[in-house]
């Protein structure tokens, strides 16, 4: 390989086919003289402009179409240094940062030697020792190109905002699945918000049988297994599922409000009780007509209970993950909007009381399609207020321009896989810790199963790998009509 | 001048296969090896400007073009129509001499398919030592030392890549002669000989080669320096529904150089190009025409040229990609280093520079 031109960050490296870069692969550029190398990442491989190739090609086609046929005799064997030269390409690379003194800086600012600067692939091991990508909890993401193992650590993907996106079929469940066992393989409390039910099986292996993490794996189902009685719950969270779920109008909440401190302070905050207040409530028509209304949505959504024995599934299950390490899955399959906005309200509000009172130190939180059930008000309070919390925010969707443009911009790593369509590469290139060109270029050609990673977790240097398989029951496919039928 | 072999050495061919004399490929690869040997861990500089090599025509005073056009109508009997063409380059100068790359092409159509052999590239290193072992090795390995007068045996170094092209040139056409039956054989250039490079009786027995398997040569000249009237007889073209042949009479040239084609002007369609055609004399007048007849009722025809010749040229040419890889091969094979020397045009005139062939 040879430097051929650097403008900007961008280094164009002239590359012969025995050398087979691609996509995604590392260089270092060495300069002896200068005593340092720069890491460059290739993001195109073009083919390198020889002259005579169009001459070349050209004359095998003298009939506009099919190709002369023909027999050559070359006796030199100069036939192999043709094409190798025909096969020439140029590599277009993104300069990552320069490395000095065993140290790595994000500088490029200089340039290196043309004629004296050699060049080498830089495997993807050496680049993480490099960029001291290593800690004491390795999370395998999948294998890279030259067969070494991706490995980020958890403590990397702490405190932080994540986004994992790709079209549709390519892995992203997957690869949250894949996150979030190994969060709680570390202990971890995980919460998921389960739009298709297909996290609620992966404490059994593919053929049906435990797994490890069968013991840690809390499935909840609205109104069948996860059920909450009104004396569980915190006044604000009541009326957060009454604003922003049944979008209750400021006068009737202020009288739900009086209602609900009047029925517990009497110490009969019931279901049953509820309805016979609000039946007597002295109050305007309307508003009487508003509370009512809600009310009956409550009851009507099955979620709610006035046996205590059947609401203690989530407190009980927190606890769990809490001392142990769990993933608490809420499966939101076969869920209405409003009864799915009314659960996700709860378990949001029930997370920020029991992170607010130290109950629990801090929860990852999975959101799939999070635009189905999330409130546009959370977006923000997500990425800020609950983070402080200790609300660490992972979303999965094959809608990027469904999750707003503050979360990219502020999102620590991003789990990129492929993209075909312009629009979805442009919204998922406004992230703050990646480039445009890198986006638009690896991801267009990204493999199923094969995921981009960029941000905090590999130290902002982009590492594609393909997402290693696991033994679970994923339930993620989609069923299809004509499987199985001869 | 272009030039391929028609037949190949090995039995896979196409072709009509007679008993093929496989010496001179060998000797080409051979030489080439050998030469490039002497030249081996060597600094070589690469050629800054492709110099061609022109035989200067001389002009025949008593030429004349008869206005009259022979009308012609394409006879579309199935007939084979095969060409020739080599092509050589220089690639680049050592300390002792220059390193040159030749190549030759024929290609044929046949049941109205166009196919095509290419032999080569050979590569030489030709010194002042070397240039009388290379090309008279070469000459007697198949042709008859009869033929190479001894004056004509010391080229001069810079004529070298043509001689040894118009060397292989002669061979491709010989094994053309000898093994195309029926058909009609296309030559770049004329069937003018007594020339440095082709001998008076090299010519006539390729022809008569031809003859026996009643095959007509037909040679076309892309470029000609015959003038009647002061003016390019090519230029001369009647206002006649094309295609057509204008004859010419009083081709003589000063002895020892000698026509032995009857010349014409060709003009086959109505592109408003025409080429100076040499159709072997010793072919009856008729058959001449018959011949030209046949090649456009079976050849296809770009710019009133026929596409078997092109396309041989087309294959021989070097392209840019090949000199490229050439240079590669001899710098990997045979550890010649390149050598940058300044190109003196441009160091002393700039851009006013233009190199030695515009000096």
């Amino acid at each position: 390989m040879k430097l051929y031109k650097k403008e900007g960050n961008i280094l164009q490296v002239l590359s012969f086919p025995h050398e087979n870069a691609e996509k995604g692969d590392y260089l270092l550029i060495e300069d002896p003289d200068a005593h340092k190398a720069l890491i460059a990442q290739v993001i195109d491989v073009q083919f390198a402009s020889i002259p005579g190739v169009l001459e070349e090609l050209l004359r095998t086609l003298p009939d506009g179409g099919e190709p002369i046929q023909g027999e050559d005799i070359d006796p030199l064997e100069i036939a192999p240094h043709i094409t190798y030269i025909q096969d020439a390409s140029l590599l277009i690379c993104k300069t990552r940062a320069t490395l000095e003194n065993e140290a790595l800086s994000p500088s490029s600012s200089w340039l290196p030697s043309r004629s004296q600067s050699t060049i080498k692939k830089l495997s993807v091991p050496m680049l993480l020792k490099l960029a001291k990508v290593d800690g004491q909890r390795p999370i395998i993401v999948g294998g890279t190109k030259d067969s070494s193992l991706l490995t980020i650590d958890a403590t990397a993907v702490d405190g932080t905002l994540n986004i994992v996106t790709g079209k549709k079929g390519c892995g992203k469940s997957h690869l949250s699945k894949l996150l979030m066992a190994s969060l709680i393989g570390y202990k971890a409390t995980v919460v998921i918000f389960d739009l298709n039910g297909e996290y609620t099986n992966i404490g059994l292996t593919k053929d049906g049988k435990r797994n490890m993490y069968y013991d840690k794996i809390h499935a909840l189902t609205p109104s069948q297994n996860f059920k909450v009685a009104l004396d569980q719950l915190h006044l604000n969270v009541v009326m957060g599922i009454l604003i922003h779920a049944l979008h209750l109008p400021a006068t009737s909440s202020r009288e739900f409000r009086r209602l609900w401190k009047n029925l517990k302070e009497k110490g009969c905050l019931t279901l049953q009780e509820m309805g016979a207040a609000i039946r007597d409530l002295k109050c305007n028509q309307h508003v009487r007509d508003a509370l009512s209304s809600r009310y009956h949505a409550l009851v009507n959504s099955g979620f709610f209970t006035d046996n205590p024995a059947e609401a203690t599934l989530l407190d009980e299950s927190l606890l769990k993950a809490r001392d142990q390490g769990g993933a608490i899955v809420i499966n939101l399959r076969n869920t209405s909007t409003i009864d799915r906005q009314i659960v996700v309200e709860y378990v949001l509000g029930k997370l920020v009381d029991s992170l607010q009172s130290w109950k629990l130190k801090a929860t990852f939180l999975f959101a799939e399609e999070a635009h189905l059930y999330l409130r546009e008000t959370y977006w923000d309070d997500i990425v800020t207020r609950m983070r402080h919390f200790g609300i660490f925010t992972t979303f999965i969707t094959n809608q990027p321009d469904t999750i707003r443009e503050s979360i990219y911009r502020q999102a620590d790593n991003i789990f990129l896989f492929n993209f075909t369509n312009e629009h979805d590469l442009d919204v998922v290139s406004r992230a703050a810790r990646v480039d445009a060109e890198t986006v638009r270029s690896i991801a267009r050609d990204l493999p199923p199963q094969h995921c981009l990673t960029l941000g905090k977790v590999v130290r902002d240097f982009p590492i594609v790998a393909r997402v290693r398989a696991l033994d679970m029951k994923t339930m993620g496919e989609t069923r299809l009509f004509f499987k199985n039928i001869n | 001048m272009i030039e391929q072999y028609t037949i190949t050495t090995t039995p896979k061919y196409n072709f009509p296969q007679p008993s093929i004399d496989t010496t001179l490929p060998q000797r080409f690869l051979e030489q080439s090896l050998h030469s490039l040997k002497q030249v081996q861990h060597q600094p070589f500089q690469l050629n800054q400007q492709f110099q061609q090599f022109h035989i200067s025509e001389q002009h025949p005073s008593n030429l004349q073009l008869k206005r009259q056009p022979i009308t012609l109508k394409p006879d579309h009997q199935e007939t084979t129509i095969a060409a020739v063409d080599t092509s050589t380059i220089k690639i680049g100068e050592t300390s002792t001499g220059i390193i040159i790359a030749i190549r030759g092409a024929t290609t044929w159509k046949q049941n109205r398919r166009y196919r095509y052999t290419r032999l080569g590239p050979f590569i030489f290193h030709i010194t002042e030592d070397n240039k009388n072992e290379v090309y008279n090795t070469l000459e007697k390995s198949y042709f008859n030392t009869l033929y190479s007068s001894n004056r004509h045996a010391t080229p001069h170094l810079m004529q070298m890549p043509t001689r040894l092209a118009s060397l292989l040139e002669r061979w491709l056409q010989t094994m053309l002669a000898k093994t195309v039956d029926h058909g009609l054989i296309l030559f770049d250039g004329s069937l003018t000989s007594g020339t440095i490079d082709t001998p008076v009786q090299r010519m006539k027995d390729i022809l008569s080669l031809a003859r026996r398997n009643k095959s007509t040569v037909l040679a076309f000249s892309k470029m000609t320096s015959l003038r009647v009237n002061g003016y390019l007889i090519t230029d001369q073209l009647p206002k006649h529904e094309p295609p057509y042949l204008l004859e010419t009479t009083g081709v003589q040239f000063k002895p020892p150089t000698v026509v032995l084609g009857g010349v014409y002007v060709a003009r086959l369609n109505k592109a408003s190009y025409a080429f100076r055609l040499d159709i072997d004399r010793e072919i009856p007048l008729q058959h001449r025409m018959a011949a030209v007849e046949k090649l456009l009722g079976n050849d296809l025809y770009m710019q009133s040229y026929p596409e078997t010749l092109r396309l041989s040229h087309i294959l021989c040419t070097f392209t840019a990609n090949e000199v490229l890889a050439i240079k590669h091969f001899i710098t990997r094979k045979h550890g010649i280093q390149i050598i940058n020397r300044p190109d003196m045009h441009k160091l002393l005139f700039g851009p006013f520079g233009k190199g030695e062939i515009h000096s």
